[in-house]
């Protein structure tokens, strides 16, 4: 339908007269802001003061340009070109500089005024302060991301579960059988038989410790943390007053730096030290002079990095970026055992503290594990 | 030793066979009931002319079970004041702390999770029927 001509209407006259639309523009919300075609500031209205923080005065007579921040500061006059070409500027969102400097994002739309000649004497601008919705947007986003994230680590809490029980059931019917196949049957399968049984028995076993580190892998990536002050150099020590208690057998010189202090998940950067040393006891188990080391050392992308050094087996360093795989195992088993999990632990536990690790070694030439945390406190 | 039924409430095949294989390797010879999901064992238990009610000197539960699960099932045998005094041992795989925390709160007697090695699961099961049906003193009856 269209509009009733402004002088059919019972208050044209008031309309007319100009008096309500001036109210209308000083009780407005948005900044409504006149500009000559040169880009001057020619009328300001009550938000506008409030939203930009200059008065009536010390504004109008000066150039738009004031109002725009870097960056969008050829905006005005492009919208001035395009409405000077007769083109209609759409509604768009920017930003604006406020008197103190600060910038807000905003919403414009920026229409032609016409004189009573109907030619074209400049324009006129609604601006919107978007701050608050910006943020309603931002929250609102933030909720949705933590809604997925739920979603998300509910399946994985599934997927855990259903992996622990399902698949631990099938590895003991394996494991079973077997033993029952040896126990009952044992003189008819013969010695290959039961030697064959023996590795049904030894390989269920195995994936049933693969399952177990995979969950405490993904149990790990979803921990909480509690940031605490750490001795490093204490842990080190304990693990290896540890690691020479369950294997008396083995004479391992340790050197500690001590105190090392970090700020850490206590239990998590043990988790960290206990996989490092631990490797490094059991790759050093072929040396009668093993030697483990734990120290500082100056790091290139943190204050300090922390290293756990040994003189053991080392490694071919053709397959350093493989070590902290799950899984990825560059011995064999038959050598040292283990599952390949260890450091996979150790990054997953490093990276959640900002941390990277890194590794050096060569074959029989030992190795060295590095590792930065985010939380340095000085020694 | 007392001579009251084992409740065997478990919808693995195998690890039933595995089980009563188990039992009877370490000599437990008593009768044993198995309920093969959730709505089984509290047919078992609650239906019938209440014979069973008072039956079993032990139950072993599984958690993960079809139709009622064993937390379920571990409820309703506590909330029954004729079933509420039956030692139950919460058998299975899952060692999740939310699992071993609501079976304790459930009044689950003891938790065990099932190892994988048959050697390690008989030895269990052996060292269960030792002290439920042998060392432990059962509620008078």
């Amino acid at each position: 339908m269209a509009q009733p001509p402004l002088e059919d209407m019972a208050v044209s006259r008031d309309w007319a007269s100009g008096r309500l639309f001036a109210a209308m523009v000083n009780s407005s919300d948005d900044a409504i802001v006149g500009e000559t075609l040169d880009g001057v500031i020619a009328s300001w209205n009550p938000a506008a003061e409030g939203m930009y923080g200059y008065a009536a005065a010390e504004i109008v007579g000066r150039p738009a340009t004031v109002l725009y921040p870097p960056g969008v500061e050829d905006e005005g006059q492009e919208t001035l070109a395009k409405i000077g070409r007769g083109e209609h500027v759409p509604h768009y969102e920017t930003f604006r500089r406020r008197k103190d400097g600060t910038d807000f994002p905003a919403s414009v739309t920026v229409s032609p005024i016409h004189d009573e000649a109907d030619r074209l004497i400049g324009t006129s601008s609604f601006t919107r302060d978007m701050t608050e919705q910006m943020h309603a947007r931002a929250a609102a986003e933030v909720l949705y991301r933590a809604d997925d994230l739920k979603t998300a680590n509910g399946s994985l809490e599934n997927f855990t579960y259903s992996v622990s029980h399902d698949l631990r059931a099938p590895l003991r019917a394996m494991s079973g059988f077997s033993a029952a196949l040896l126990e009952d049957y044992g003189g008819a399968l013969g010695e290959d038989g039961r030697r064959y049984a023996e590795r049904i028995v030894a390989a269920s076993e195995h994936m049933a410790a693969l399952v177990d580190n995979l969950l405490r892998l993904s149990r790990l990536s979803r921990a909480e943390m509690h940031l605490d002050s750490v001795d490093l150099g204490a842990e080190a020590a304990q693990i290896a007053a540890e690691l020479q208690r369950d294997d008396p057998g083995r004479h391992v010189r340790f050197a500690v730096q001590r105190p090392v202090r970090v700020r850490a998940d206590r239990a998590l950067i043990r988790m960290v030290m206990h996989n490092l040393l631990g490797n490094a006891w059991k790759f050093t188990s072929g040396r009668d002079d093993a030697l483990i080391e734990f120290g500082t050392a100056p790091a290139a992308d943190a204050p300090v990095c922390y290293y756990v050094r040994d003189n053991g087996a080392g490694f071919d360093p053709a397959y350093t970026h493989k070590l902290f795989s799950p899984f990825q195992r560059l011995h064999p088993a038959s050598e040292f055992p283990g599952t390949g999990i260890g450091l996979a632990i150790v990054r997953l536990i490093v990276e959640r503290h900002g941390g990277r690790v890194w590794a050096e070694g060569a074959v029989g030439e030992g190795a060295a594990f590095y590792f930065t945390l985010d939380g340095e406190e000085s020694s | 030793m007392t001579s009251r039924p084992i409740l065997l409430v478990e919808d693995n095949p195998d690890d039933v066979v595995l089980t009563l294989r188990a039992l009877k390797k370490n000599n437990i010879l008593n009768p044993i009931s198995v309920a093969t999901d959730g709505a089984e064992a509290l047919k078992f238990l609650f239906d019938g002319d209440g014979t069973n009610l008072a039956g079993p000197g032990l139950i072993l539960l599984d958690l993960k079970l079809p139709k009622v699960d064993g937390l379920e099932v571990l409820h309703r045998i506590r909330a029954d004041e004729r079933t509420r005094l039956i030692p139950v041992v919460v058998l299975t795989s899952s060692k999740l702390e939310e699992d071993i925390l609501s079976s304790y709160r459930n009044g689950a007697n003891a938790y065990v999770r099932k190892p994988v090695n048959f050697a390690e699961f008989a030895a269990a099961i052996k060292t269960l029927g030792m002290f439920w049906l042998l060392l432990n003193e059962p509620v008078p009856e």
